[in-house]
């Protein structure tokens, strides 16, 4: 890839005040390249086997499609939403905010009009000069989303901020990033939406930056529900003030019932606790079909004391379909009092699939509490039997256990309307009507 | 109903039941007793289709039909069910969607429209009666932290529910009190019809003094070795099993 030619045709793209930030990420990228499987955090997923050999990183192209357009019809004409296509903000097809206290607009405009506010965040909470796909993506960005809540202000109703892919070069790598301020006391709740809605195999790579204030509350829910077709990486890079609190669910449906299953999914979730009795809750839920192939890797570090954290992640494997889960707890040696509970359990439907689960602590603290667990099973041959022993078939059983194993994770989303929204996903993937 | 003739089932290679026979027609109801170990629980997972229980011979009629041949699911649809000894715990989905798919389930088996949300509350409503459960007991996952008596209502209440020919209840009377035996048996003689055909395993004579059964067979080794009217188990209660025994061993 020659990324310097690539990068005179983004240079201008993207804003010139984000200009050197950009410059100094390229050059980390001219370093970093792109990782191989001799990369430790690269160790199971083989990223550069799968992106093409020839990237595209300055799409224009912007296509409105039927796919897009019944999508949309499907939401809540009310829900707020900014939606973006291959990249670029289409403020027709968005409902934007216009809250007291809230602002809401593209990353664009928000350099533009907000220079101080997001010169002082942009790249800050993510290392570039080390995370390979962290630099391209600030090198290369094309456009996203900006949320600044101000203090004290509490955003009741969900902001749904869709990348939508109608990209018909299949050399298009797609460079998206937000960027989420909360100042101290407020509230908000987002999700991030992922669908690929092409013919053709499209790559991604996103990276969000989200700064929780003091006794801030931010729920995000990452959904990656229609992404059959695509090699997605997401980053996700949060810090959390005193008494803040972030919780993030990252759902993954690598296949609806009708895709093929072909998908490469790479989540990257960190959350920082800077300041005391900051807490986190990263939980996330996969299902994986054919040859799809998701990996989590999940930190949460703890650096101040007093706090907490929590990681539920819960696979659902067939076919051919492997996973990955690394999780990591840093404990720093000022985080005293720390409480940090991990927990991943994978589900192998298929004697093809699997999983590779590896839990990561690294403490150096004295007086902390860190449990972590880690299952992978097949389904109770009891609970099967008791289920068709009332008439349920086989097929119907199984999507009715596995809808109990998910569960959990979606019970734990935070905000009530996108968890009705994800259960009723859940719903629709396993088939079950009631 | 039902005949089974000559039936040998092994268990991890082991001869569980040994050329076992029974005949129950419409409407009756046999109480099937016995010490520890001798077939009783293996007889009733093996009608309702366990599958690591091995048939090595022998035949298995429903109405009319080779029950050996159906899987478990089918054969709750043609009308077997079982009362589990332990009811499964399935945290994470309600009794009431449980109930929801097996209804349906069984509707679209006999070509019928799945019930509309009234119906089925409507009949959620007059079935849970039946053994006094109440509405929120089944919004509830499935059985999770139920009490044994709890348990055993919610068997019988999905006993009632799926309206089955052929009721097999194991040891349905363990693990309760008084009052929820009283409530169970309740629950079980309000089912009982002409058409309906109970199979009653237990240890003990207790169940039967509520629902009383027209046949008491005991098992013994693998088959049924005395049978009789309601009296046979009063006889056991009052004289145990030796008895028996000796008399098979004499045999």
């Amino acid at each position: 890839m020659e990324v310097q030619k690539e990068f005179e045709l983004a240079e201008t793209a993207f804003t010139k005040e984000s200009l050197p930030l950009r410059k100094n990420a390229l050059e980390a990228f001219e370093k970093l390249g792109i990782p191989s499987m001799r990369h430790e955090e690269w160790k199971y997923t083989n990223i550069k086997a799968k992106l093409k050999q020839q990237l595209s990183l300055t799409t224009t192209d912007s296509q409105v499609n039927a796919a897009v357009k019944n999508y949309i019809a499907s939401l809540p004409p009310y829900a707020f939403r900014l939606t973006f296509l291959n990249g670029v903000f289409h403020p027709e097809l968005s409902i934007v905010p216009d809250l007291k206290g809230v602002t809401v607009c593209s990353l664009k405009e928000a350099f533009a009009h907000h220079t101080t506010l997001v010169e002082k965040h942009f790249g800050k909470l993510v290392n570039y000069s080390e995370e390979h796909f962290a630099a391209l993506n600030t090198a290369f960005v094309t456009d996203g989303a900006f949320i600044h809540v101000q203090r004290n202000v509490i955003v009741n109703e969900p902001i749904y901020i869709q990348y939508f892919f109608t990209a018909t070069d299949a050399n298009a790598f797609t460079q998206t990033r937000n960027l989420v301020i909360l100042e101290e006391g407020a509230s908000l709740q987002f999700a991030e939406d992922f669908r690929n809605a092409s013919n053709i195999n499209v790559q991604y790579n996103h990276v969000a930056e989200v700064y929780v204030g003091k006794n801030a509350k931010v729920d995000v829910a990452k959904l990656q529900l229609e992404v059959s077709n695509a090699i997605g990486i997401h980053t996700l890079e949060s810090s959390v003030e005193r008494d803040g609190r972030f919780s993030a669910a990252t759902i993954t449906f690598s296949s609806p019932n009708t895709g093929t299953g072909n998908a490469l999914i790479r989540n990257n979730v960190t959350a920082r606790l800077v300041g005391e009795n900051a807490h986190a809750d990263l939980n996330g839920l996969y299902f994986g079909k054919e040859t799809a192939h998701i990996d989590n890797h999940i930190l949460v570090d703890h650096v101040a004391p007093n706090c907490t954290s929590n990681q539920l992640y819960k696979g659902v494997l067939n076919g051919e379909a492997t996973g990955v889960f690394n999780g990591k707890i840093f404990v720093k040696p000022d985080a005293q009092k720390t409480n940090a509970f991990q927990s991943s359990k994978a589900l192998l439907l298929s004697n093809e699939a699997s999983i590779n689960s590896k839990p990561q602590l690294e403490i150096f603290a004295d007086d902390v509490k860190c449990s972590h667990g880690a299952a992978i099973g097949q389904l109770d041959e009891n609970a099967l039997f008791y289920l068709m022993a009332r008439g349920i078939t086989k097929e119907e059983a199984t999507q009715i256990l596995t809808y109990a194993f998910a569960h959990e994770v979606v019970d734990h989303v935070h905000s009530q309307p996108i968890r009705q929204f994800l259960c009723d996903k859940l719903k629709d993937e396993l088939q079950l009507n009631f | 109903m039902l005949s089974i003739k000559n039936l040998t089932v092994a268990v991890n290679g082991k001869e569980i039941l040994k050329d076992f026979n029974l005949e129950i027609k419409a409407g009756e109801v046999h109480a099937i007793m016995g010490p520890n170990g001798t077939g009783k629980s293996t007889l009733a997972a093996t009608l309702a289709g366990k599958e690591d229980y091995e048939v090595l011979s022998g035949e298995v009629i429903f109405k009319g039909k080779n029950l050996l041949e159906m899987d478990a699911d089918e054969r709750a649809r043609e009308g077997v069910f079982l009362a589990f000894q332990y009811p499964v715990e399935i945290p994470g989905v309600s009794t009431t969607n449980f109930m929801k798919a097996a209804v349906n389930a069984k509707r679209k088996h006999n070509g019928l429209e799945p019930l509309d949300a009234k119906d089925f509350l409507k009949m959620m409503n007059e079935k849970s009666q039946l053994v006094e459960i109440k509405r929120e007991f089944l919004s509830r996952s499935i059985n999770e932290g139920f009490s044994g008596g709890e348990k055993k209502r919610n068997e019988i209440f999905q006993m009632a529910m799926l309206e089955p020919s052929l009721c097999i209840l194991d040891e349905t009377d363990s693990g309760l009190d008084i009052d929820a035996l009283r409530i169970v048996a309740n629950g079980v003689n309000k089912l009982r019809n002409a058409e309906r055909s109970f199979l009653v395993i237990t240890h003990y004579q207790r169940l039967l003094n509520y629902i009383v059964p027209d046949f008491v067979h005991v098992m013994f080794g693998g088959r049924i070795v005395k049978s009789g009217g309601k009296e046979l188990a009063l006889k056991l209660e009052a004289e145990g099993y030796d008895w028996v025994k000796e008399e098979v061993e004499m045999i």
